[in-house]
């Protein structure tokens, strides 16, 4: 089995603040990848350099077995490298509906914008229609994005995601300032997302109890380091964690 | 076990009512579905093909003046309120077309305003390329320069344009009928206006208006979805600058004489004008504005006819400060324009005579 992501020894400074050092692993197909860490510990840095908005000094990604380097943003996405914020970044003017069309163009194939074309035009409306329903969304189908309630928010871009069919979709704190509930729901959304359309997930968190029962593989971060890399079963017991993390927020 | 079931058996109802539901989305995605909105656009239509048998000339006039406008409107409409880049130099695009259709007048009228489009949206390319990369403010500038430069050539470039004396036109012909005044011409504005209206409402209501939408609210996310930021941009000021093109050929023809003075400055602000008046957002909007923009001048100089001939100059030193005053007052009370007025008025009626 080919691994679908592979990051190799990424490091990443700003001004002398290492955001990244050496940071190196592999997401297997159908894998629910956790990165975890404290704020500030690299996690959406490094999310940032696999989608191609920032360029590591170091290291190389490879997704689907292509090196990504001098690869833009725009063309990673369309290979199949989907993405979600920390801070949300919907289109707020458009409505709920035309944000996950236009994820959804991506998983429909897009035509020339100049032709309207009726057929693909239909097909997007579908698909979309069906990730809204599956979100339980499609009652604020016609509503300004940037007018829902912000959990709400959060889900309509996990929809605008999803609707891209990526093969691999990278989250950046999905979970962060929702209520429990909301969590519970996102993290259900999610589990079935990735067993009914077989997208492989990397779900970034600062909080290390809310992933780990639902993770298969689990990336421990702390100032751009890699503390622990491996099955979540282990990330207790492990004294780099406990030292870092654990025996910090606990 | 029963929480399963009862989970299995919610997502089964949700997806049947989607199902149902389904059945009237066809209904969003076309413009006149019910039969009332249907007998309703074929009124409208009669009542456009109709119009100059029941308009005085003069008033037919300004109504092919403000068809012309609105297609020009239209453009920039796609511009601003769909891609949310600004230009100051739209009236450049009039020019650009306008003199072309100078050039390919009378029985040839209509592949001269085309080719106008055609010219006007290359060169809106150009306006374009800064666009890559200065937003807001420093794109207005740019913009006013591409306006500036534009100017000049249509004063120098005497060859092509006439310089400051400008160009005649024969009387446009459609298929060898004449048509020699604004209420033959009329019919000719609508072969354009019309399609132009409805293809203007179809680009914002498919991939077009999603990648202009995108770019205008957010350019991480546009490209983190896939969206070419460059090509979308790019499309959008050519779009703009076809329907600018066509605009100027069609007002060329209802001028029959063109100088550089009627794409000056002054007009690429008249037209932003529109934008803003008509408000954000619809393709109506921008119709409704430039009814308005147009209509301004004519009725401020009706005011002036009322009052008699010897206040003419004072009042039309006070033109451009009521036109002024009128643009502020919708930007500060009515910032959804035209058509956010519209939409209350009726919400108000709606509820008439109870309030909420
Ligand atoms: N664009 C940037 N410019 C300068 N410093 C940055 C930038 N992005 C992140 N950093 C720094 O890199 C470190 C890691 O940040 P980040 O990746 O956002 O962490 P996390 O997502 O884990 O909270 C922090 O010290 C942060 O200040
Ligand atoms: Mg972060």
């Amino acid at each position: 089995m080919t691994p679908i992501l592979e990051a190799h020894d990424l490091a990443l400074a700003f001004k002398g603040v290492r955001a990244l050092n050496g940071v190196s692993f592999t997401v297997n197909p159908g894998d629910f990848f956790a990165v975890i860490g404290p704020n500030g510990a690299g996690k959406t840095s490094l999310l940032n350099v696999l989608s191609g908005l920032y360029r590591p000094q170091q290291g190389t990604v490879r997704f689907l077995g292509e090196d990504l380097s001098g690869v833009s943003p725009q063309e990673r996405a369309r290979r199949g490298l989907g993405r979600t914020f920390q801070n949300l970044e919907l289109f707020r003017g458009m409505s709920v509906l035309d944000n996950v069309k236009l994820g959804a163009e991506l998983a429909m194939g897009a035509y020339s914008a100049l032709t309207p074309d009726t057929r693909k035009e239909w097909a997007i409306r579908r698909w979309a229609e069906e990730v809204l329903d599956y979100l339980h969304l499609a009652p604020h189908r016609h509503k300004h994005a940037g007018a829902l309630p912000y959990g709400l928010q959060k889900r309509v871009e996990v929809a605008r995601a999803l609707a891209g069919k990526p093969k691999l979709l990278l989250l950046d704190e999905p979970m962060a300032g929702l209520s429990l509930e909301e969590k519970q729901d996102l993290a259900r959304f999610l589990l079935d997302a990735r067993r009914e359309w077989g997208v492989t997930m990397v779900l970034v968190e600062h909080d290390l109890k809310a992933v780990l029962e639902l993770s298969t593989g689990v990336l421990v971060m702390s100032y751009g380091e890699v503390l622990y890399l491996g099955e979540p079963g282990g990330v207790r017991d492990n004294p780099r964690v406990a030292e870092a993390y654990l025996g910090r927020s606990a | 076990m029963l929480f399963r079931l009862s989970q299995t058996l919610t997502d089964r109802w949700s997806r049947t009512f989607a199902r149902t539901v389904r059945a009237t989305y066809r209904q969003d995605e076309a413009y006149a579905s019910t039969p009332m909105g249907r007998f309703w656009l074929w009124v409208a239509l009669a009542l456009l093909l109709l119009l100059p048998l029941l308009l005085p000339p003069y008033p037919m006039y300004v109504v092919v003046l403000i068809a012309i406008a609105a297609v020009g409107a239209l453009g920039l409409h796609l511009l601003v309120g769909g891609a949310g880049q600004i230009s100051l130099g739209h009236a450049a695009f009039l020019g650009i077309g306008a003199y072309t259709a100078s050039h390919l007048a009378g029985p040839l009228a209509v592949v001269g305003i085309l080719l106008g489009g055609v010219l006007a949206g290359l060169i809106g390319v150009v306006l374009g390329l800064p666009s890559l990369r200065i937003k807001g403010a420093y794109l207005a500038i740019a913009t006013l320069a591409l306006q500036f430069l534009a100017d000049y050539v249509f004063k120098r470039w005497e060859a092509v344009t006439g310089g400051i004396r400008g160009r005649t036109l024969p009387p446009a012909e459609f298929l060898g009928i004449p048509l020699p005044g604004a209420d033959a011409l009329w019919y000719l504005v609508l072969l354009f206006a019309i399609p132009l209206f409805f293809y203007a409402k179809r680009l914002l209501s498919t991939r077009a208006g999603r990648l202009w939408y995108a770019v205008r609210d957010n350019d991480l996310s546009a490209r983190l979805s896939g969206v070419d930021l460059t090509r979308a941009k790019l499309t959008a000021f050519a779009v703009s600058a076809f329907y600018a093109g066509i605009a100027g050929g069609l007002l060329a023809n209802l001028y029959k004489s063109i100088t550089p003075e009627n794409f000056v400055l002054t007009f690429s602000i008249q037209y932003l004008a529109m934008v803003i008046v008509g408000g954000a957002g619809t393709v109506l909007g921008a119709v409704l504005g430039a009814t308005f923009v147009v209509l301004i001048p004519e009725v401020l100089n009706a005011i002036v006819g009322a009052f008699g001939p010897q206040f003419a100059p004072s009042f039309a030193a006070w033109r451009n400060v009521v036109f002024g005053v009128l643009i502020l007052m919708f930007l500060i009370l009515e910032p959804l324009g035209l058509v956010g007025l519209w939409g209350r008025i009726r919400d108000y009626f709606r509820t008439w005579p109870l309030p909420y």
